[in-house]
């Protein structure tokens, strides 16, 4: 049973990730992306969609991917081209999220008789590895985008702290001045991390649909794009602490499907465990004391007045 | 100034008229023809007063919610958690209607439950100021989080204590007709709740811009370290604050239970508090405007709900025409700032030359 | 030979004001040229057009006689332009190596290899500095070392630097105008921009002299003095601060701080055991080089922060437990030296500005509502009483210039501060009408008896208006002198932090 928790966990783990080291890169700019949580509604609605239509898993992605590319390209020209407030531009966008997608869910699909579903991505057991008792479950009997970031974690560690890249990202957030003197353009830094953040929370969103669920629902999401906003304020910053977060929030989350298979009629508060990642974030947020943050986070970048 | 304001009312105008047109052309994908759509939409608002009253009802709560954005917005805090504040008004309201509607007269109950229900959303608000206060968390991410919590407990005394006696949905008994809010307009829903909104609208305006408290609020909203320095308890500020907005949007459970619902339902009114935020954008944080802002969203509700029944188009259709409404009236912000500067410097050009 | 940058009828157009108006000049090979003027006179503009920071609305720049396309400061950085800004623009929370690099590195990083790189070409200019130290760690003037290290490390040919002497000690002001000597022989260039008399003609080949956005002087030192230099920038002779001679402050004492200390997050104390008195009708001066206590000692004395120990007592009552509230209603007036980020409030009216700090007084109020009558009277005759430029008491104070955006907080202060007025570089960023009417109304108020507090880092100022003063550093008091007890030199050795022994100064 742990092993099923744990290997669930790793499974619930994955979207978070995706999202919250897309968060944690953007907000090393100085950009909080508010409209992670429409990204990732987008994703899963565009991957699903794709998927269904053409019958590819891969296509599938390659739709959420522009899904989640073309809403943080808009949110990123309001905030960092126009300079409006992020949370207030984040806010209208995720409304208009669930306006659009339950909408073109209507325009392509019309009002189904049956619920439409997909085969989701498979589970591939990795030669070997898989065998290693407990660790072989848990790790590599996952699917493909969970491997993929067990490459990516480490490439975001060392872009972001050991290139110029990172360095300039890293930068931005701090002292937009300092990147602009230095012959940077911070609105196309900024813009960027963006964009990056619509292309992984794409990827994160897509993950609840055609990853595991095989469906689509207009709460398909749930808040989870929020808890990717979460865990980075609560991994300080950095893609190690986004890495712990998400682990921890995968657990609860893996928890609370389990209780909730349990629960039933009972006058046991299973509802708890489904607050639990709510919950959890909350009480992170007052107990930890960020020392990380981004100093000019959420902040637009005004040179003349 | 009155270039500004000029500007300002214009582009939100502007604004809006652009949302729909947007959100029509998307009518073409499923083969509506939009001037149809909207002819159906607007026309049906003034096809009986049943209906042109229930404008109204949907925008009373909302007027609510878009106020208690606007609160803690004033003293430049996000409380994103006006859905949590409206569910936990909502139980309250519910709860105390259905102990107390039997063991007394319905006037009384209803003071009792508005007083109760302030206090439970004040409470229940107040700890996000807190902890921001006393610990720095941040609210927006606290608040976000506290809606979410709010449901869960919703939805548990929903299926459990709170569950109808007949035991086969997540819903309340319905309230006896005594503990209702009496009706404004006889033959249709419209309920003196609105007329509660209003007034809150107005109260708001006059506490935030004809009082030492209000101005201290938006002082530390302005500019936190400059009133700190200028002996304001910024933090006392923070937990009354989200008071005053806790209360405010649970209030929206009061009118939305005692006036419309006269039940709990487990998953009603959804959107609630995003639709505030929306509207509170829309009005520019002003209360005044909010009550106009709150009809507009109401209208397209109203008649958005009439053109699916009757054209057939999603009900999705008014999420999508709102938040495209919001998204112009964000760009025409940014038209009206910079129509600003450009007229601060064709005066200076022609000072110069 | 065509010069190294010639700037041809520069104009550039803010939304507030005029910037630059064909603006002019050419900026030679080997040569120090001062950019001289007000604060406001376009110095900083015109060179941030050169540098790409900004884009000017009209006007050409040519390098070696051909026309330069300058976008960003990428293009400026690529024709050997660099510009250290006035507030520096370095990230603290990185190293030094990590803001040295930043922009000048490709792909990936070797840290070990870029730090010794930077160690390098620290040492070969006599640079002591850590390359692996966190920037927000190091003292202001290290700070600036590591921007011309920065410069350096672009193999820049003219260096742009903004007021760098104003968070500088006589003595580090003098290693930078050895370094800029040395950097010129070199045949490179440097702009020293400056609203310093003293300091061009000390520096400078060549001196270019704005007011009010246009050039107004373009004349080699040999060829000018002060005298006509200053008559160019404010378009008057200036007269040397005068000393008024009044009688000696003879009142009781009114503010008494006794050994007080005030922790910096926990190490290092930012003010350490300070004690002096201030009588009624005195002004009392502060001087030192900024970032030595000077804000946290006004603060202290306001309410702001809390002592770790010693007292402060107001007219003989203990009042360091009290807060600001409690204070202002005592009779403290503060005037921060930020007055954006301590003072006011931008986005509110003048008349709200007014209300700030005293919304709790009842004095305001009429029915439980704020008395809007009252304090329009109010704020119409601060317009009136101190010639503030505003079209009333419901223009946004932003809207305003800096001088009457000061004149609103000093009438606000003035007004609260019954007892003791706090003045904490109360003319900085002053044109000098400005400054003028400030100093004015600092004698007018000890005249009334008032005590004054006066902190700045411009001497001629403590030295023109304070009866008695002192030298902070690093947190503590180096003396109390009355007016006329020491030279020039002496205070900037005391600022520097050096002790004042018999017969000269010892580390």
């Amino acid at each position: 049973m742990i092993v099923g928790l744990l290997s669930r966990a790793v499974l619930m783990s994955t979207p978070l990730l995706y999202g919250s080291i897309a968060e944690v890169y953007a907000e090393r700019s100085g950009m909080m992306v508010t409209a992670i949580e429409g990204i990732f509604l987008i994703g899963a609605w565009a991957g699903f969609t794709g998927s269904y239509l053409t019958g590819s898993l891969l296509i599938g992605l390659i739709w959420a991917i522009l899904g989640g590319l073309l809403l943080s390209a808009l949110y990123g020209w309001i905030t960092v081209f126009l300079r409006q407030h992020q949370v207030v531009t984040g806010t209208a966008l995720n409304i208009l999220a669930v306006g659009i997608c339950a909408f073109f869910q209507r325009v392509i699909f019309g009002v189904p008789t049956t619920p439409l579903t997909i085969k989701p991505l498979p589970q591939l057991a990795v030669p070997l590895l898989a065998d290693i008792p407990w660790i072989g479950t848990i790790l590599f009997r996952q699917n493909i985008l969970t491997y993929a970031l067990y490459l990516l974690l480490p490439v975001s560690i060392f872009i972001l702290y050991r290139t110029s890249l990172g360095l300039t990202i890293r930068s931005t957030g701090e002292n937009p001045e300092a990147v602009d003197v230095a012959g940077i353009s911070v609105v196309k830094v900024r813009f960027l991390t963006v964009l990056l953040a619509g292309i992984m929370g794409g990827i994160a969103g897509s993950f609840y649909s055609i990853g595991y669920l095989g469906m689509f629902a207009d709460n398909i999401i749930g808040g989870r794009g929020w808890i990717a906003f979460a865990i980075c304020f609560l991994g300080n910053w950095n893609p190690k602490g986004a890495l712990i977060g998400t682990v921890v929030f995968g657990l609860a989350e893996a928890l609370a499907i389990y209780m909730q298979s349990l629960g039933g009629q009972s006058f046991f508060p299973n509802e708890l465990f489904i607050a639990l990642p709510y919950l959890l974030t909350i009480i992170l947020t007052i107990s930890r004391r960020s020392y990380n943050v981004p100093a000019k986070l959420g902040e637009p970048y005004v040179k003349e007045n | 100034m009155d270039e500004k304001l000029r500007d300002s009312v214009l582009f939100s105008i502007l604004a809006v008229i652009a949302g729909l047109l947007l959100s029509g052309a998307m009518l073409l994908f499923i083969d509506k023809n939009p001037i149809e759509v909207y002819r159906i939409l607007f026309s049906s608002l003034f096809r009986d007063k049943y209906t042109f009253f229930d404008i109204f009802v949907k925008a009373t709560p909302l007027i609510f919610t878009a106020l208690a954005f606007t609160f803690t917005y004033k003293a430049s805090l996000f409380n994103i958690g006006a859905q949590g504040q409206f569910y936990i008004g909502s139980v309250v309201a519910v709860a105390a209607s259905l102990f107390l509607q039997q063991r007394l007269p319905g006037l009384f109950v209803l003071a009792i439950v508005f007083v109760l229900v302030l206090a439970a959303g004040g409470i229940w608000g107040s700890w996000i100021g807190f902890v921001k206060a006393r610990y720095q968390a941040n609210e927006f991410l606290t608040s976000m989080m506290s809606t979410y919590v709010a449901l869960n407990f919703m939805n548990y005394l929903l299926r459990t204590i709170l569950k109808e006696t007949k035991g086969e949905y997540p819903q309340t008994n319905p309230l006896d007709k005594t503990v209702w809010l009496p009706k404004l307009v006889p033959g249709t829903r419209l309920h003196w709740g609105f007329v509660i909104a209003l007034l809150t609208a107005i109260l708001i305006w006059v506490v935030l811009y004809r009082t030492p408290f209000g101005f201290r609020i938006r002082a530390v909203g302005l500019n936190q370290r400059a009133s700190e320095m200028s002996g304001i308890n910024a933090k006392k500020l923070y937990v009354l604050a989200f008071f005053i907005s806790g209360a405010l949007a649970a209030a929206a459970g009061l009118t939305e239970v005692n006036g419309m619902q006269h039940m709990l339902i487990q998953g009603f009114n959804p959107t609630i508090g995003s639709e505030g935020l929306g509207i509170a954008i829309l009005a520019n944080a002003n209360p005044i405007a909010i009550i106009f802002a709150s009809a507009l969203f109401g209208a397209l509700r109203v008649g958005g709900l009439v053109a699916s029944q009757v054209a057939g188009i999603p009900p999705s259709f008014i999420e999508l025409m709102q938040g495209l409404v919001m998204i112009f009236v964000i760009l025409s912000n940014f038209c009206c700032g910079e129509l600003d500067r450009k007229r601060e410097i064709r005066k200076l050009r022609k000072a110069a030359s | 030979m065509t010069a190294f940058i010639e700037l041809k009828n520069i104009t550039k157009y803010f939304s507030h004001v005029v910037a630059n108006q064909d603006v002019s000049f050419s900026i030679e090979r080997g040569e120090v040229l001062a950019l001289l003027g007000e604060n406001g006179a376009g110095k900083s503009t015109v060179m941030k057009i050169l540098y790409g920071l900004y884009r000017a609305d009209a006007g050409e720049i040519f390098q070696n006689g051909k026309a330069a396309a300058i976008h960003s400061p990428r293009d400026a950085m690529n024709l050997g332009i660099t510009m250290i800004q006035q507030h520096f623009s370095l990230v603290q929370a990185h190293s030094v190596t990590e803001n040295i690099i930043l922009g000048n590195v490709h792909g990936a990083i070797d840290r070990e290899a870029a730090d010794r790189e930077v160690a390098a070409l620290a040492a070969e200019h006599g640079f002591d500095i850590d390359p692996r130290a966190r920037v927000g760690d190091l003292a202001v003037g290290v700070q600036q070392k590591v921007e011309i290290l920065k410069a350096i490390y672009q193999k820049t040919r003219l260096l742009i630097m903004d007021e760098p002497t104003a968070v500088l000690t006589p003595q580090e002001s003098d290693q930078l105008m050895k370094f800029v000597k040395n950097f010129t022989s070199q045949g490179n260039s440097v702009v020293f921009i400056t609203h310093k008399l003293q300091e061009v003609m000390a520096v400078a080949d060549r001196i270019i002299v704005m007011r009010n956005g246009m050039v107004s002087g373009n004349l080699r030192k040999a060829d000018t003095d002060a005298r006509e230099l200053s008559r160019l920038m404010i378009g008057r002779e200036l007269t040397n601060a005068a000393q008024v001679k009044t009688e000696r402050a003879g009142g009781e004492v009114r503010l008494a701080l006794d050994r007080v200390s005030v922790s910096d997050h926990g190490a290092v104390p930012s003010l350490a055991d300070v004690s002096f008195e201030i009588h009624a009708g005195e002004v009392f001066g502060i001087a030192g080089v900024s970032g030595n206590g000077q804000q946290e000692l006004c603060e202290v004395i306001c309410g702001a922060l809390t002592p770790v120990s010693g007292s402060i007592r107001l007219d003989g009552r203990a009042i360091e437990t009290l807060n600001i509230h409690e204070r202002v209603k005592r009779g403290i007036g503060y005037v921060p030296s930020n007055r954006h980020r301590d003072g006011l409030v931008m986005n509110m009216t003048m008349a709200e500005n007014m209300l700030l700090k005293t919304s709790f007084d009842p004095r305001w109020l009429k029915n439980g509502f704020i008395d809007r009558k009252r304090l329009d009277a109010v704020s119409e005759k601060a317009i009136a009483d101190y010639r503030i430029k505003a079209s009333g008491p419901a223009a946004i104070l932003r809207t305003l210039s800096g001088g009457n955006q000061q004149k609103v907080i000093v009438a606000r202060e003035v007004d609260i501060g019954e007892k003791l007025i706090i003045f904490d570089q109360p003319t900085r960023g002053l044109d000098l009408g400005a400054i003028d009417n400030v100093h004015k109304i600092i004698r007018a108020e000890r005249a009334k008896g008032k005590a004054i507090l006066l902190v700045s880092t411009e001497l001629t100022e403590i030295l023109g208006l304070s009866d008695r003063y002192t030298v902070l550093y690093k947190g503590r008091l180096q003396g109390i002198y009355d007016r006329s007890a020491l030279t020039v030199e002496e205070i900037g050795l005391l600022m520097a932090g050096y002790q004042l022994k018999e017969g000269g100064a010892h580390g």
